[in-house]
């Protein structure tokens, strides 16, 4: 069983000592509003650097005038689109170790991760801290139009970040031994949804933690042992990388998608959680087209493959299961893969999101409804005449 | 305990592979029920295979009910009866009944094949209504979801790391490949 002792140190929930929570308060909040009021990026005060720290606590920016939160806000968005440029710009190897709760139960995921400047990025699944698991994988966005990033911050999830959630910077930290710049992103309610570690000096994303509505962490995404420029570009691997995942397409136009839509596929606007659609793709594969339609709100990313088609009967590595009374097929064991077929079309969704937006949106989507008794008889007869005939 | 239900017929008729057969199977090991009702339906399927080929008798017997119990349809003769003289004294009598009224072989003969029309259009319902469970044949290929892509394609679209189950072509391999932990990269905590 693998425990990685920077994950598994941490709390599954936000319920850390008011004491101390209040302390954090009085000690950052000074430091907060020097810091919203000249507007300095990079590098704080000593004083709110000491109060925020991965993990720890983070000032209140709510409790900002309206001026200041704007500010803060616009710092903080700032602060994540150079964290988005930084994961593509930079040349850098680490490993990042991404945890995931659900229902009680939590699953970690260790990757070893290259990348060089503005070229391929190249992951290495471990199963535990010295023994490789998987094939290494790369890809390539040497046309700088793949939307890659680390922990989540990519360009187009920053706008819908901003589009949905309040972004308001946090005061400095530290993540591992780096020296950070706290970012958070909270609810309308004012609940915290996620808090983002981006390294103080080349704005890398060093930690990233999302929050349920009950403020329980549901991920959380560390990269640890970070190195940067020459370094990283030594210690790039040299065994063979696996294939390309496959010729997708550079992201659908609007207008292309709208053919798409008229052509049968289906294209929503939005699926509920609020995920809008942000991205689309297609690919060839050797039983036929595949659509892929990203969706989104800044935090939840659910992806929806479709393929004309119907589900094998032999589905190797798949386990029946039932959502909102539909029959789906789960993928083992990351569980948050999950596929049916309605209409002769196969759906597969990909999801990094609660549980409960999995449900809706599995549940938004198509499904074959139960045949009537009629149907199912003249199904049956059907059937059964094909049993007997001689030449079936 | 969840029945097998629409599967049992695609059991019978040998539609499940791997993973779920052997699921089917060791259902049945522990369900009566389901082990009855998949015995029952192969041995219907047996007949129904064996009514068009291996049991001519059998099927003109059937088509021979059906007949006579076609909607206004007139009942066939029956050989060795004799044939009865106008003008003679049971013709007499014959003609002297009510119109409708019939004898107690008659009517013996009548319920016999009302309970066999009954028996096989309540079978045959049964069949078909088993038989009709699972879902609807669809035109196109059958797909199996490469999920290692598809959670490449959602890492590159989203910018995270791919969590997906390794499952690379078999000829691939990578330093240390052959680990236990091979398949299951998302290891599971407490």
């Amino acid at each position: 069983m693998l425990r990685p002792s920077s994950v598994l140190s941490r709390r599954r929930g936000d319920g850390r000592s008011p004491l101390l929570l209040a302390a954090a308060l009085v000690m950052a909040l000074p430091g907060f509003l020097a810091t919203a009021c000249t507007n300095q990026a990079g590098t704080g005060t000593a004083l709110n650097k000491a109060a925020t720290t991965a993990g720890g606590s983070v000032a209140a920016a709510g409790q900002a005038p309206a001026t200041g939160r704007q500010v803060s806000s616009t710092r903080a968005l700032s602060l994540l689109s150079q964290a988005a440029q930084a994961a593509i710009l930079m040349s850098y190897q680490g490993q990042e170790v991404v945890t995931r709760w659900s229902d009680g139960s939590g699953s970690v995921l260790v990757s070893d991760i290259w990348h060089v400047s503005g070229g391929q990025t190249v992951t290495q699944t471990l199963a535990a801290g010295d023994s490789l698991s998987s094939q290494p994988y790369l890809s390539s966005d040497d046309d700088s139009q793949a939307p890659e990033g680390v922990l989540g911050v990519t360009v187009p999830l920053i706008r819908l970040l901003e589009t949905h959630y309040t972004v308001v910077y946090a005061g400095a930290g530290s993540a591992g031994s780096r020296v950070a710049q706290v970012v958070e992103a909270r609810r309308g309610d004012g609940s915290l949804a996620a808090r983002f570690w981006l390294d103080d000096a080349t704005m890398l994303p060093l930690e990233r933690e999302v929050f349920d509505s009950a403020s329980h962490v549901i991920s959380q995404d560390v990269f640890i042992q970070v190195r940067f420029a020459s370094q990283a570009q030594a210690a790039t691997p040299v065994s063979g990388p696996s294939d390309p995942p496959g010729p997708w397409t550079d992201p659908l136009s609007n207008a292309q998608l709208l053919a798409l839509h008229t052509q049968g596929w289906l294209v929503l606007a939005g699926l509920p959680g609020e995920l809008s659609l942000f991205t689309g793709a297609r690919t060839t594969t050797s039983t036929g087209t595949v659509l892929d339609l990203g969706y989104s709100d800044g935090l939840s990313v659910v992806s929806v493959f479709e393929q004309r088609g119907d589900l094998a009967a032999k589905l190797a590595g798949w386990q029946r299961s039932t959502v909102d009374g539909h029959v789906i097929y789960v993928a083992e064991p990351d569980q948050r893969s999950l596929t049916w077929s309605s209409h002769g079309m196969v759906y597969t969704v990909v999801a990094d999101a609660p549980v409960q937006t999995v449900d809706a949106v599995v549940g938004a989507l198509p499904h074959d409804t139960p045949p009537g008794f009629w149907k199912r008889m003249s199904r049956g007869f059907v059937r059964l005449a094909s049993w007997v005939n001689p030449f079936h | 305990m969840s029945h097998l239900g629409d599967r049992l017929s695609a059991l019978v008729d040998g539609e499940l592979d791997g993973a779920e057969r052997d699921r089917a199977h060791a259902h049945l090991a522990s369900c009566e029920q389901c082990r009855t009702e998949a015995a029952e339906l192969r041995v219907l399927k047996q007949k129904l295979s064996t009514l068009m080929t291996g049991a001519p008798a059998e099927a003109a017997m059937t088509k021979r009910l059906i007949a006579m119990t076609g909607p206004g349809g007139p009942m066939p003769a029956r050989r060795g009866l004799l044939r009865v003289a106008p003008g003679s004294r049971l013709a007499t009598s014959r003609a002297s009944r009510r119109p409708g009224a019939r004898g107690p072989r008659s009517a013996r003969r009548r319920r016999y094949l009302m309970l066999g029309t009954v028996s096989l259009v309540v079978g045959l319902g049964t069949a078909a209504f088993s038989a009709g469970g699972g879902g609807e044949a669809v035109p196109g290929p059958r797909i199996t979801p490469p999920v290692e892509m598809y959670s490449v394609e959602h890492a590159i679209t989203t910018g995270q790391l791919p969590f997906a189950p390794p499952m690379s072509s078999p000829g691939a391999s990578s330093p240390g490949a052959s680990s236990p932990g091979a398949s299951s990269p998302g290891a599971s905590l407490p």
